[in-house]
C-alpha cells in the first residue's frame, strides 16, 4: 500500500528530470500530489485508461508530443487577477510615464511571460484602458506567452469561472470589463482584441516575438535551475529594447551576472535596460540552448528508462 | 491594536457560522444578525467597521437595510460587502448604487472573502 498517491516513485523522479531537462524548471520535493492530479487530468483528456498507461507510453516510446504536453501540464500556474497589485501600479505609475514621452505617436509593446490562464495579461489591459486618458496618442500591444496548454487555451478564450473572477478582481472591474455568459464571465471584446497570446517558452528561440518595451516576468524565476535562470535572463535581455523595462515579482531580483539592466531606485523589482549595447558575460559552464539537442537527450533517457523497466520486470 | 468588527447578516445560520469562522481567521471580531431589521438595530447600538450582507432575507432584505444604514448618522462608516446568490448584472449594479463597497457571489470560499475584504481596504 502506497497511501493516496499511486504513481511509481521511479516515474515520479523521471518526470522531475524530464521537466528540468526540457524546461529548466526544478519541481520541488513536495510536488508529488501536483504531479499526480495534473497528469491524471491530462491522461483522461488524452484518452488513456489510466495515468499509469499514459506514463508507460511516455517512458516506453519517448514520444515528443506527449512529453511536451506532460511538461506543459506540470508547469501550469494557478494565477489570480491582480496577484500583487503593486506590480500593476508600477506599470501605470512608474514605467508608463517614463516610456510615454519617447513613444507618443507610436506604440508601446508589452509581453507577459508565463501568462498561464491570462489573468495578468487582462489585468494589464484593464489597467491601461483605465489610464488611457493619461496616455493619449499611443498604441499599446500586449502579448501573453506561455507553453501550449489548456490554461493558455482558456486565456485565449478569456472565459473565467465564478470563483476565478472573484479572486482578486474588484466588482466594478467585473462589471466594466466582463459579460456574464451562463455560469461564466467572459472578457469584453474590446479588451480581448487588445491582447494576443503566443505559444512558446523562454528556452526556445524568441526572435519571432520581436522586441518589447516592457517585459513582465513575475514569480517564475526562482523555479528555474541556476543554469536555466541565466539562459532565461539572457533571453529576456535580448527581448527588451534599449531603455525598456523588466518587471519581476515582488522580492525577486537579478543575480550578480550582468544582463545589461540597472535597478530603478526605490523600485526593487523594476529594472531598466541600458541604452548602449552590453556584452553579456558568457559562463563557459553553461551550454547554449538547443531545444532539439535537449529534447533528444531527454527522449533517449526516457527510452533507456523504458528498456530498464522492461528488463527489470522480465 | 484592537480588532476590526464585522457584522454578518444572513438568514441562514449555516452561512453565518461559516462566514464568521472565515472572518475570525482574518482577525475580525464578529457579530451576527439574521435579517435587515435585526442588523439595523445592532448598528444603532454599535456601528461595525464592516458588514457582510445577504440580499434575500425575511422582515427586511439586504438592499432595504443598506439604504436605511446609509441614512444613519454614522451609517457611512461601515464598509459593506454584499454576499448573495444574486448574480445578475442589474442586481449587482443596484447594490453598488445603493452604497455597497464590494460584492461576493455565493457560493464563496475563504480566498474570495479575503480577496474582497482586501479590495475593500479592510485588510
Amino acid at each position: 500500500m502506497r497511501g493516496a498517491l499511486s504513481l511509481n516513485p521511479t516515474y515520479y523522479e523521471a518526470l522531475k528530470r524530464l521537466t528540468l531537462e526540457l524546461a529548466g524548471v526544478n519541481l520541488g520535493s513536495d510536488h508529488a500530489f501536483l504531479i499526480e492530479t495534473r497528469l491524471s487530468s491530462l491522461s483522461r483528456k488524452e484518452g488513456y485508461e489510466s495515468l499509469d498507461e499514459m506514463i508507460e507510453e511516455l517512458f516506453n516510446t519517448g514520444q515528443s508530443r506527449l512529453a511536451l504536453k506532460v511538461v506543459s501540464s506540470l508547469l501550469e500556474r494557478d494565477t489570480h487577477f491582480y496577484t500583487d497589485r503593486t506590480s500593476f501600479d508600477k506599470v501605470e505609475r512608474v514605467i508608463f510615464p517614463a516610456l510615454y514621452p519617447i513613444h507618443k505617436g507610436g506604440k508601446i509593446r508589452i509581453v507577459s511571460f508565463g501568462c498561464s490562464s491570462g489573468q495578468e495579461v487582462y489585468c494589464l489591459a484593464m489597467a491601461l484602458d483605465k489610464a488611457k486618458d493619461k496616455f493619449p496618442d499611443v498604441a499599446i500591444e500586449i502579448v501573453g506567452v506561455d507553453y501550449p496548454s489548456s490554461a493558455l487555451d482558456r486565456a485565449k478564450a478569456g472565459r473565467y469561472t465564478h470563483f476565478e473572477v472573484q479572486r482578486g478582481l474588484p466588482i466594478r472591474d467585473l462589471l466594466s470589463y466582463f459579460d456574464r455568459q451562463a455560469e461564466d464571465w467572459v472578457i469584453k471584446e474590446h479588451i480581448r482584441k487588445s491582447v494576443k497570446f503566443e505559444e512558446t517558452h523562454l528556452l526556445s528561440n524568441l526572435d519571432s516575438l520581436g522586441q518589447f518595451d516592457i517585459v513582465v516576468f513575475r514569480n517564475a524565476l526562482p523555479h528555474y535551475s541556476s543554469p536555466a535562470q541565466v539562459r532565461v535572463l539572457r533571453g529576456l535581455s535580448t527581448l527588451i529594447k534599449p531603455l525598456g523595462y523588466l518587471l519581476l515579482g515582488t522580492n525577486e531580483t537579478l543575480s550578480h551576472i550582468n544582463y545589461g539592466f540597472d535597478p530603478l531606485a526605490r523600485q526593487p523589482n523594476v529594472f531598466r535596460k541600458r541604452e548602449e549595447k552590453v556584452e553579456i558575460i558568457e559562463d563557459p559552464d553553461i551550454k547554449k540552448p538547443s531545444n532539439r539537442k535537449t529534447f533528444e537527450k531527454a527522449k533517449r533517457r526516457l527510452k533507456n528508462m523504458g528498456d530498464m523497466r522492461q528488463t527489470n520486470s522480465a | 491594536m484592537t480588532a476590526k468588527t464585522c457584522l454578518v447578516v444572513d438568514d441562514s445560520r449555516m452561512i453565518r457560522r461559516v462566514a464568521s469562522r472565515i472572518l475570525k481567521d482574518l482577525k475580525f471580531d464578529t457579530k451576527e444578525a439574521e435579517n435587515g431589521q435585526d442588523a439595523i438595530e445592532r448598528c444603532r447600538l454599535e456601528m461595525p467597521d464592516a458588514i457582510l450582507l445577504d440580499w434575500n432575507m425575511p422582515v427586511m432584505d439586504g438592499l432595504d437595510f443598506l439604504k436605511e444604514l446609509r441614512k444613519e448618522p454614522t451609517g457611512d462608516k461601515p464598509v459593506v460587502v454584499f454576499c448573495t446568490a444574486e448574480r445578475d448584472v442589474l442586481k449587482i449594479t443596484q447594490a453598488l448604487d445603493a452604497g455597497a463597497d464590494e460584492y461576493v457571489m455565493k457560493p464563496f470560499d475563504s480566498d474570495i472573502i479575503e480577496s474582497k475584504f482586501f479590495q475593500a481596504g479592510l485588510i
